[in-house]
């Protein structure tokens, strides 16, 4: 072979690739021979194409066989001239992109289970405990209606006062009842010249009227001179103190506490209706008792006012633990539909029991 | 045109790549050097043709599902989807379709696709630096003097090893024939 058999065919091919000659046109049949086969590799794919191609693809099927079981064959090294016998796999094994085994996803799919379990286990959990806790708070309240019971007896106030006077408090009339009291009822007027005049007045049921005379005092009183306030404190007439008129306790009349007439507070029956929770928050167990598993009954007394508001609570029944604790606090936070006597709300003394169960 | 005899090998990787779609590999190597012959030589540039190429098998794959086994080679089936995609685009283009579906029988691939498949894996072959020149020279189109300056030798020389590779091609395709 001569150098310039090589030109010529280099001029040829040259022409070839310009497209100033589209097909082998030599005379040479030689140069035209090659000038053929040159003619033909014009439409080989550039280098690298196949490779992207197959790339691209891999890329694509990789995508379709997420979700399918795989066949993992490893990658036998690819060799120019032996394409036909050699079956490369898509994906390969190693450190090559998205390594994907059969065990592989059989372990994640395993972890999977095992997450989804512990969420699910531990909603239901929460869904369980919360049921007992509701459970519990529910139980607290002895009535799903939070009506109190009945006192058995008749119902029964009273009141009392003095102002310290060294002589009993003289016969006289109560003053009216009244839901408030502005002034309480006084023999001898300290101040007769108020900057702010008020009717003395005692807490009962307006419906109660007492006989009235002109002189103010203590009907219950034996003496009728001299005019005395009494021998009691904070206001009023009598020997008691708080207001009223008698020897009792608050601004009713006669004895017991509270308001009203007679010794004490409202009881519920005799007219007067039991009052109702329309606000009780769930108590709360004690750590101590909650770990001991502590269950009970706790007894509060208390008086629940016009206003609908607990007040005077004290411990009838202890449960200990620091149960008795949460439970006058949580009644201290309630609030009330006040009892009635009639129309008129009254405070009335009742008795509630608080229990404490776990389940 | 020359009928592709199907195989059982070939049916093998089929099913395979169906139940499997990592295994399309196997059908792409075996049958790419086809594809792009075939549409190389119906549209004008290597750019159209790469792309057109890219096109038959990313549809074969998504379609690879709904191949059926009926005894026709699966270089046929994918020739069919070339001659379908190459016809749009000549519609797209408001030209008259280079190809016709004459042209193609149904389980046959032209003997022209035939012989330029053949000559991708002749080039393959060759001599290292006859190969290094025919790729460089015809599939990167590169001139005699980049090639003599990449591999450092002289233009001449390149010249001569471009002779001696595409005698090497013609006689390795008259021994075939034969």
């Amino acid at each position: 072979m001569n150098n310039s058999m090589a030109d010529q065919l280099e001029e040829a091919v040259s022409a070839l690739m310009t497209g100033s000659q589209s097909g082998p046109h030599q005379s040479d049949p030689r140069i035209r021979q090659l000038l053929a086969v040159a003619d033909e590799l014009r439409y080989l794919p550039r280098t690298g194409f196949r490779a992207r191609l197959r790339t691209d693809l891999e890329t694509a099927a990789n995508h379709r066989a997420m979700h399918r079981p795989l066949d993992i064959l490893p990658a036998p090294p690819r060799q120019r001239g032996s394409r036909e016998s050699v079956v490369p796999p898509l994906f390969r094994t190693g450190s090559s992109a998205f390594p994907v085994r059969g065990s592989h996803l059989a372990i994640s799919f395993a972890l999977h289970v095992a997450a989804l379990s512990l969420v699910v286990a531990w909603g239901w959990w929460m869904v369980e405990n919360r049921a007992v806790v509701r459970k519990t708070v529910a139980e607290l309240i002895p009535s799903d209606s939070y009506a109190l019971p009945a006192a058995p007896g008749v119902s029964y106030g009273g009141g009392g006062g003095g102002d310290d006077d060294k002589m009993q408090a003289s016969h006289g009339s109560a003053p009216r009842f009244a839901a408030e009291q502005l002034t309480p009822p006084a023999v001898n007027v300290r101040n007769e010249d108020p900057k702010l005049a008020a009717e003395p007045t005692v807490i009962g049921s307006p419906d109660l009227v007492l006989p009235q005379s002109t002189q103010p005092g203590d009907p219950m009183a034996a003496l009728l001179t001299p005019p005395s306030n009494g021998i009691g404190s904070g206001g009023g007439i009598g020997s008691g103190h708080g207001g009223g008129v008698g020897s009792g306790e608050g601004p009713g009349v006669g004895e017991g506490r509270g308001g009203g007439i007679g010794g004490g507070v409202f009881r519920v029956g005799g007219g007067v209706s039991a009052p109702r929770a329309i606000y009780a928050p769930d108590p709360e167990f004690s750590e101590e008792a909650r770990k001991a598993k502590y269950q009970g009954s706790v007894v509060l007394s208390a008086i629940i006012g016009s206003d609908g508001r607990p007040r005077n609570l004290r411990v009838v029944r202890s449960l200990g633990m620091g149960l008795d604790e949460k439970a006058t606090e949580a009644v201290a936070r309630w609030r009330f539909e006040p009892a009635r006597k009639g129309s008129q709300p009254v405070a009335v003394e009742v008795n509630i029991e608080v229990a404490f169960r776990l389940y | 045109m020359k009928a592709i005899e199907p195989d059982a090998h070939e049916r093998q990787l089929i099913e395979a790549a169906q139940r499997d779609p990592s295994r399309f590999a196997e059908l792409y190597e075996t049958s790419f050097d086809r594809v792009y012959a075939f549409v190389a030589r119906r549209v004008p540039g290597r750019d159209e043709a790469e792309d057109l190429t890219a096109e038959v098998f990313h549809q074969a794959l998504a379609s690879l599902a709904n191949f059926e086994w009926q005894g026709t080679p699966f270089a046929g089936w994918l020739l069919g989807i070339a001659s379908h995609l190459i016809a749009g685009r000549w519609q797209r283009n408001a030209r008259e379709p280079e190809i016709c579906a004459d042209e193609l029988e149904s389980i046959g691939v032209p003997e022209q696709t035939e012989r330029q498949a053949m000559f991708s894996q002749l080039v393959d072959r060759l001599p290292e630096d006859q190969h290094y020149v025919i790729r460089r020279r015809f599939l990167d189109q590169r001139s005699i003097k980049d090639i003599a300056k990449e591999l450092g030798r002289s233009e001449g020389a390149v010249k001569q090893l471009q002779f001696r590779a595409l005698e090497n091609l013609r006689n390795q395709v008259r021994t075939r024939r034969e």
